[in-house]
This record gives C-alpha cells, structure tokens and sequence, in this order.
C-alpha cells in the first residue's frame, strides 16, 4: 500500500514540491508528458529544451538532460541537437510568447524543414512570468494586465498556431491542439507527436490549451470555466492537410 | 508605546495570501491620520510560488530623513517559512510578535527576549472567520502600538472596502477586530503549534481501493476537489506547502477513477483499486 506512485517515474523526486505556482497548467501538461516518457521507455534517450518563461522553471522538474536557451529559440536549438544526436528524441518545451511570438519564425521553420523534433507548446493566453501582459493568443475582449479593458480590436484575434504551421508543414508532420481539462487525450497525442519523431522522423508539434489561475485571478472552477472559452474559440484534436478536393 | 520625539519600526512577515501588505498599509494610513510620519516598503517577490511576503514599516513623530531599515522594534511573524526571512532583523530589544498556534516557539530566533504568543489561525478557525486572520492581527499590533482604535478600524475598512460586501461581513470583522485589540497576548505558556503544516503522509484504505495524499507536496489549488466526479474529495484542516488546505479523501464513495491523479499538477494524490 505504501507503494502508491503519484507521479511518473521519471519526475525528479528530489525538486518536488517543484516551482511552479499552485494550479499551474504547466505542470498538469508535464505529469502528462511524464507519463508518455514512461511508457515509450525513452527516459535515457530523451533531451527537453525549455525555453525563456514560465517554462523556464521546469529546469530541475524531470530526470533528464535538459537544456535552457534564449528567449524563443528553443526550436532551433533542439533542431541542432538533433543533427548531432540523431538518436537522441528532442523535445523543444515552450510557452505561447517563445512560440508565437518571439520565436516564430523558428518554429515556422522548423515546420517547413521537417526538422525530426517534437514541439510542444503551452497556451495560456498571456505572459504569465512577468504578471500577465497582453498575449498575441489572448482572446478578442480579454482583460489582461496591459488590457484592462479587453484585448483592443486593432490587436486582432487570438493567435491559431497549430492552423499555420500546417499551411507549410510537410505532410507526415503531426500536428495538433489539445487542452488540460482532457489530460488523458493530451496524453495520448504526446505519444502519437512522439511515435512520430521516433518512427516517421518528422517534425510534430503539440499546442496545449492551459490555465494560469494566479493571473486569471480564478479558483479552480473559475480557470476551468475560462478554459472552456478558449476551447469555444479554438479547434481542438489533430489539425489535419487540407486537400484540393 | 511611541515616545515623544521617538520612532520605532515595524516588521510585518508571513505567507503570500496572508493580508500582510494590507495591514501594514491601513497601519502606515492610520498613523498618519494621526499626524506621525510614516514609510512603509513592501517586498515584492514571487509570493505565488513560495517566498514569503514582508513589509517594513516606520512610524516616527519626527521627519524620517534616511529610509533604511536596520532592524525592528516589533517583528510580527506569521508563518514558519517567513523566520529566515526577517531573522537579521531581530535584535534582543525586538518584541516578536508570533502566530502560537502554527508556530512553536522553540523555532524562533535565539536572539529573541520578548516573545508575544497570539494563536490567531486558532482563534480564527474556532471564531469561522478563517479569511479575516490580518484583521484579529493588525487589531493586536493596534494596541501593542497604543494608537487610536477608532481611527485605525476606519483605515482597515477602507483598505477592505472591495471585500465588505455585505454589512453583516463588515460587522463580522469589527467583531475580530475588537477581539484582536483585547486579546492577551501569551508571554510563556505558548499554545500548542497545532495548525501547522502538516508533514505526516495521509493514507487511506478499505477492501477494495486505496489512497496516499501527501501535505508535503499539495499547494492546495483544489483542482481535484473541482475535477473528482463523485465529489468525495473535500478541504481538511490540514495545511500543505503553501499553507493552504490540503484534501482529505471519503474512501468508502471513491471509485478509484484516477482523476485526481492525472489532474493534480504537484504528483500530490493518488487512488488504486486493489486486485
């Protein structure tokens, strides 16, 4: 009975209670993450990229090599591991402001190579780290620090990434959207972006629709209740080529 | 207690969430209602992911020309976790003032002579006005400082305006208010620390399934109460990492769905069948 696992093995027990703040969507994502890593047996061979933000404090979360790197650069830099390391899995971890905003072009990219790398992108529609400023991905009308009175029209609407990427992707790219209030399918689409760098050796990216409850200002039933507006707003599940036909 | 001509100085410390800043800020407006000079410096950190929160205070009957703050006359310390913090603060002469009931007062600074035990967490579990633990505090400090009562409760209820909603609320906390300025405060036989963070794992069993939570990873963001389909998940008294309430599991109507598992982002709690 004692025996009961709370979290996937390859957790680094000794940085638990880890650094993220209390609700956090990020950790909810990596528990997920952890669990894929388990299961494919892939914890020796694995390299995590995290980026600049709130990302950034999941460099002590996870037993494995980790490497930080400037501010949206993630994507090239596990790119370039990769090159070196062709039988290393890499995985470049970001928030939506070193994805989609500073490091765009990188991603883009990436896209457009079929570099074999998996993406995974955390969506919380702000910059949560610096007190929750205006995001390219914060919703038409959303309060924020820098909007208080909603996300002003000539700022457009929230970002759709997974949707451009596909635009100049290669076909047996894997992309997707998901969100945490349905851990398991986040689960089940890290394996699949995985599988598909192992096997296909093909670029996947994975963007996760989280929650920021200490700059929403929401209890747990508020952040969930927003999150539900953002699942509304964007198209969750694979975002797959669209044909001529 | 200030004397003519005289200042002292204030340190306020305890857990991000606590009302620290806002006792220290309707105290910084009370006292200069009352013609004292005043400055007050909050500490901003990431109080959100565990440092604690402190603000230094300063009341001076003269103009206060230098704003350092060498140590404290009066340290009022809330939280365990806060002790490291203000520890270079404390000087033989300091009154520390201290939360008995979450921390036991073998842990406070060796330095300390005067130690002034108010089991607030207590007292505000048994009055049910769990939320307005700052206002029995700053109702205590009130009267350690000798300043008026009256002017006081009006610059707290300014700074609470947004939270009296209603009158009944706003009676309720003149009530611990008053309570806070006539408490006795404890100088030797200190409560019992019986509130404080809990570092026992939990574990619950029955024939069919059973659970581990454990305090010394919950930060008690109630996700798994919100996300638990049968609802036996509730707050106990216990307190986690971050001094918030940490679940406690009904097992007999648990069916061991494993949703507080794949939710809980601090690998905190987890339910197995047995087979």
């Amino acid at each position: 009975m004692k025996n009961i696992e709370t979290m996937p093995k390859c957790w680094r027990r000794k940085t638990k209670p880890h650094l993220f703040c209390s609700g956090c969507g990020h950790a909810i994502t990596l528990k997920q993450l952890g669990f894929v890593i388990d299961e494919l047996n892939i914890q020796k061979d694995t390299t995590f990229g995290i980026d600049i933000g709130c990302s950034l404090l999941a460099w002590d979360f996870f037993d494995l090599d980790i490497i930080q790197t400037h501010h949206g650069r993630t994507t090239p830099v596990m790119v370039g591991y990769k090159m070196a390391k062709q039988n290393k899995v890499s995985i470049a971890y970001m928030g939506d402001g070193g994805g989609y905003a500073i490091g765009l072009q990188s991603l883009l990219h990436a896209a457009f190579r079929n570099d074999p790398i998996t993406v995974i992108l955390v969506n919380n529609e702000n910059y949560a780290m610096t007190g929750g400023q205006m995001a390219p991905t914060t919703l038409p009308k959303g309060i924020t620090t820098t909007s208080p009175e909603g996300k002003p029209e000539e700022f457009g609407p929230g970002f759709r990434g997974p949707e451009l990427i596909r635009n100049i992707a290669d076909k047996s790219a894997f992309i997707s959207r998901v969100t945490v209030s349905k851990p398991e399918v986040v689960k089940l689409n890290f394996k699949k972006a995985l599988e598909n760098q192992i096997k296909n050796n093909a670029f996947s990216f994975v963007e996760v629709l989280s929650i920021c409850p200490v700059n929403w200002k929401t209890d747990a039933k508020g952040s969930f209740t927003k999150l539900k507006e953002m699942e509304n707003y964007f198209i969750l599940g694979e975002v797959k080529e669209v044909t001529d036909d | 207690m200030i004397k003519d001509n005289g200042k002292i100085t204030v340190l306020l410390a305890g857990e991000g969430g606590q009302g620290i800043q806002t006792i220290a800020k309707a105290l910084v407006l009370a006292a200069s209602n009352l013609g004292f000079e005043v400055l007050y410096i909050p500490y901003f950190g990431v109080e959100q992911r565990g440092t604690p929160s402190i603000a230094y205070v300063t009341i001076s009957k003269k103009k206060i020309n230098y704003p350092k703050f060498d140590y404290a006359d009066i340290a009022i310390v809330l939280r365990e976790r806060a002790l490291g913090q203000v520890e270079s603060y404390i000087t033989p002469n300091t009154k520390i003032i201290f939360d008995s009931s979450t921390i036991d007062h073998y842990k406070l600074p060796k330095i300390s002579v005067h130690k002034l035990g108010v089991p607030a967490n207590k007292i505000a579990i048994d009055k049910k006005v769990r939320r307005s633990y700052n206002v029995l505090v700053f109702g205590a400090l009130i009267h350690l400082l000798g300043l008026e009562k009256s002017e006081a409760w009006d610059s707290i209820s300014k700074q609470l305006a947004g939270k009296f909603k209603t009158k009944e609320i706003k009676e309720k906390n003149l009530d611990v208010f008053d309570f806070g300025y006539n408490v006795v405060f404890e100088k030797s036989h200190f409560s019992k620390p019986e509130f404080a963070s809990k570092t026992e794992i939990k574990y619950y069993k029955n024939t069919e399934r059973s659970a581990k939570i454990d305090p010394n990873l919950c930060k008690g963001c109630r996700i798994c109460i919100e996300k638990c389909p049968v609802k036996c998940l509730d707050d106990s008294e216990d307190l986690g990492v971050f001094a918030l309430p940490v679940p406690k599991l009904d097992i007999a109507t648990c069916i061991a769905c494993g949703k507080c598992r794949s939710f809980c982002p601090d690998g905190a709690i987890a339910v197995e069948k047995i087979l």
